[in-house]
């Protein structure tokens, strides 16, 4: 049997004004409230609204058997609160069909497991309660910003109440000769692991609408056959995970509607639900339908899902992003010893990793995807702003 | 006496460094009853008529052709941007932008309205496109130099005098055809604008300029000294005329603070001429020691993006911070909440900026490499190189308040005596000597 697990990740960052030296001290803004809405209002229309709506529609037609998991951040729920509450009650109407698997993450998708345990473990805490508070759910799985994932990070995990079970990233050279449709355990082998399939995954999520791709156009009948033919591997009836993560925005924001991935989704659980080999899972749902013992598996050295390095390197591999990290860590400590809950939540605003991928001069030349999310014109204006507003906030410490 | 001026900024139509200066001459000037027909690079062959202090300001226009100047007169302009659009001017700088810069100036102004940039791009270009114009410089330096012909012709004149390289060519034809004596004036050449040897058109240009002027005006000794040893140009007909200022002297009360800590001030074109690397290597030196101070890199250019990534190289932290194009309200804020200026020039054929942090009583360090070094007494000097001295000078300011602000009351009372008029009695005083030669 193949499970198909789909986890979604939907986040929005909030965006940093053009914030010039001259503005430091002067208790503006730090965030750009115009265009943060805009952007939430524009994602909302294209995506969150006619997705939530076609996936409550599958998962009401297919009466239990059509099942998905949604990661959802702090930032992200408390921009549909304030810009468009409707996406917000259409996630808790997905909530109440109890088909709906909520993940658990740092709730500002920050970078904080890499430099502060206390504070990761704060923001992962902070999540918790708001995704029980907003949806009535306490996360069972959890992942890290961006899939990061090393050995340590289970351990941090597994001492927070309620988890036993992490997502991550199927990179091949921790894989190595090693499947990631089976189930892991970590290092310690007290959590489960499931990994992400990134080459059916980007197929769905990258290039669905490329069409210098041989395999274009992306039809149901193929995808579907693909994933009965993965089911090959398995001669001892056991079951597999396919791990289908990306973010939610493939649908209308990343790939646009005309691309027909909305088309492709209503269409694509029918026909997978026909072939006998094939289920929809959730991520949790591994703990009870494992009938092996998971093999344990080490992840020494960071991974994440970004870029072709599926490293650190997307956050953290020039100057000016590690400059910039060191030097918000530094002041984070300062304004949480200032015991100043105002400050403390810009700082967190301004720990979500968007902030340092903005940064990233490796494919900035190419116009690609660091180029497309980011707000500003360059790598180095994004680092400005972000160097004024952590130098406003010391400034009001 | 009445000059026929060729020059090719002049505020607010072209306003760079070029054209501060050459406003407050020609207000000198007239000051003391010269006259001047000035010549800008226009679209329309005109010129203006300069007769009286305020003509600086108000800018009469008059065309060379009769009958264009009919309809000019006739036509009825609502607003003085009006006026100079039927006269075609650019509100850019072009002359103190050396070539490797124009290519980056894209950058530049996409920097500055990268806001806009977010929602459309396309409106954005077209302004970019229509401000810019023709990016080859040399295209209109010859229109320029084509139409001297007919200004030097119509005009009633006593001297030519011109300013750079740009107009250098217009001044030789226009001293030709009307047997007048030319004065070429210095502001910049070629090696400061390049940190080296630079275009050798414009070394040529530079070269001629000087060769065939009948004098030559130098902004500083320091600038002199150059012509004479790069350009190999007589040493009877060059004259120093010191720079003055046209810098607003306000009195302003308790200065506002951006920063707990010293604010130490780089303010100028990030390029190799300003020395941006020797100012983020005295910053790196210092804070080691001092952790405790801010430093600030305002302005915009094509070095920017180095600077930014080595000071996150040496990871000084927040401590180093940048500030991208300023406009002028932005500049006066940025002066007022600063305590150390620094001018880290390798070649610096005058420099104002110094002055104007000076007028906001900035405790100063300027670059020995620079003319403003030559006028000022109260303030600090240091080789651009000396990365060390100029670090231990910062340091001494910041360990001594007192001394920063003894220093920077002094500095600010120098300036208020630097004066325009003293200037322009020397310029006349060139004009009276070449005349007679």
């Amino acid at each position: 049997m193949i499970n198909l697990v789909f986890y979604f990740q939907v986040h929005q960052p909030y965006r940093i004004k053009n914030f010039s030296v001259l503005d430091i001290g002067k208790g503006k803004d730090i965030f750009d409230d115009e265009l943060n809405g805009e952007v939430m209002r524009k994602v909302a229309n294209k995506c969150y609204l006619p997705a939530n709506k076609l996936l409550l529609e599958l998962i009401d037609k297919y009466e239990g058997r059509f099942r998905i998991a949604y990661s959802i951040t702090g930032t992200a729920i408390e921009q549909f609160r304030k810009y468009c509450p409707e996406v917000l009650y259409s996630f808790r109407d997905l909530a109440k069909t109890n088909c709906v698997e909520f993940i658990g993450e740092t709730y500002y998708h920050s970078l904080s497991f890499l430099y502060d345990k206390e504070e990761f473990l704060d923001q992962v805490k902070m999540h918790r309660e708001t995704i029980k508070k907003e949806f009535g759910f306490s996360p069972i799985t959890f992942r890290n910003t961006e899939l990061i994932y090393q050995d340590t990070l289970s351990d941090y995990i597994w001492e927070e109440e309620g988890y036993k079970v992490i997502l991550t990233e199927g990179v091949d050279r921790i894989l190595d000769w090693r499947s990631p449709l089976y189930a892991y355990k970590d290092k310690n082998k007290n959590m489960m692991m499931l990994l992400k399939f990134y080459s059916l995954s980007d197929d769905i999520a990258f290039r669905f609408s490329n069409k210098g791709w041989v395999e274009y156009p992306l039809t149901v009948d193929k995808f579907v056959k693909w994933i009965r033919d993965l089911n090959l591997i398995e001669k001892g009836k056991k079951n597999l995970f396919l791990n289908l993560f990306m973010d939610y925005e493939t649908f209308g924001e990343h790939q646009w509607e005309e691309t027909g991935i909305f088309e492709f989704m209503r269409a694509l659980p029918g026909k997978a639900l026909k072939s006998k080999q094939i289920e929809f899972s959730w991520p949790s749902d591994a703990l009870h339908i494992t009938n092996y013992q998971p093999e344990s598996i080490s992840f020494p050295e960071p991974v994440s899902w970004a870029d072709m390095e599926r490293d650190l390197s997307a956050w953290r591999e020039n100057d000016m992003q590690y400059n910039a990290l060191e030097t918000f860590y530094e002041i984070l400590a300062r304004v949480k010893a200032s015991k100043n809950p105002e400050l403390l939540e810009i700082a967190r605003k301004l720990s979500t990793s968007d902030h340092f991928y903005y940064m990233s001069t490796k494919y900035f030349q190419d116009g690609d995807v660091h180029k497309y999310f980011s707000p500003y014109g360059s790598p180095e204006t994004g680092y400005r702003n972000f160097m004024n507003a952590v130098t406003d906030l010391e400034e009001r410490i | 006496m009445k000059v026929l001026m060729f020059t090719w900024e002049f505020p607010p139509l072209i306003s760079g460094g070029l054209g501060t200066a050459c406003y407050g001459i020609v207000k000198g000037l007239l000051k003391q009853g010269v006259e001047v027909d000035l010549v800008l690079p226009t679209r329309e062959e005109v010129y203006f008529p300069m007769r009286t202090e305020s003509d600086v300001d108000s800018l009469p226009v008059k065309f060379l052709s009769p009958a264009k100047e009919i309809e000019f007169t006739n036509t009825v302009f609502k607003t003085a941007r009006e006026k100079f659009e039927f006269v075609g001017v650019s509100s850019v700088p072009e002359s103190y932008i050396s070539m490797k810069e124009i290519s980056t100036f894209y950058e530049y102004f996409e920097n500055f309205t990268e806001r806009y940039d977010y929602k459309s791009k396309v409106p954005f270009r077209e302004v970019l496109n229509n401000i810019m114009g023709s990016e080859n410089i040399f295209e209109k330096v010859k229109e320029f130099t084509l139409r001297a012909q007919r200004y030097a012709q119509s005009l009633e004149y006593d001297i030519i005098h011109a300013h750079d390289w740009l107009t250098y060519p217009a001044g030789i034809i226009a001293k030709t055809v009307s047997g007048k004596k030319l004065v070429c004036h210095i502001h910049a050449t070629e090696f400061d604008r390049a940190g080296g040897a630079g275009d050798i058109r414009i070394h040529n240009i530079e070269y001629s300029g000087m060769t065939d002027a009948d004098a030559v005006i130098a902004v500083s000794r320091y600038t002199a000294e150059m012509v004479i040893s790069r350009y190999l140009i007589d040493t009877a007909k060059i004259s120093v005329v010191h720079n003055a200022h046209n810098i607003d002297i306000r009195e302003f009360e308790n200065k506002k603070r951006l920063f707990k800590d010293p604010v130490v001030l780089f303010l100028g074109r990030i390029t190799l001429q300003k020395g941006p690397d020797y100012f983020l290597e005295a910053a790196r030196i210092i804070l080691e020691k001092y952790p405790k101070v801010r430093f600030v890199m305002a302005g915009a250019g094509d070095m920017e993006k180095k600077i930014i990534h080595k000071s996150a190289k040496y990871r000084l932290k927040n401590r180093f911070l940048f500030t991208g194009f300023l406009n002028s309200t932005h500049v006066a804020e940025m002066f007022s909440n600063s305590d150390i200026y620094v001018l880290s020039s390798v070649s610096e054929p005058f420099g104002i900026a110094p002055l104007e942090a000076m007028s906001y009583s900035l405790a100063t360090i300027i670059s020995k490499q620079s003319g403003v070094a030559e006028v000022i007494q109260n303030a600090i000097k240091v080789d651009f190189w000396d990365v060390k001295l100029l670090s231990d000078h910062i340091i001494e300011l910041i360990e001594k308040p007192d001394y920063r602000k003894k220093l920077g009351a002094a500095g600010r009372h120098e300036v208020e005596l630097i004066k325009w008029d003293k200037a322009c009695t020397e310029i006349i005083d060139v004009y009276t000597k070449t005349v007679k030669r």
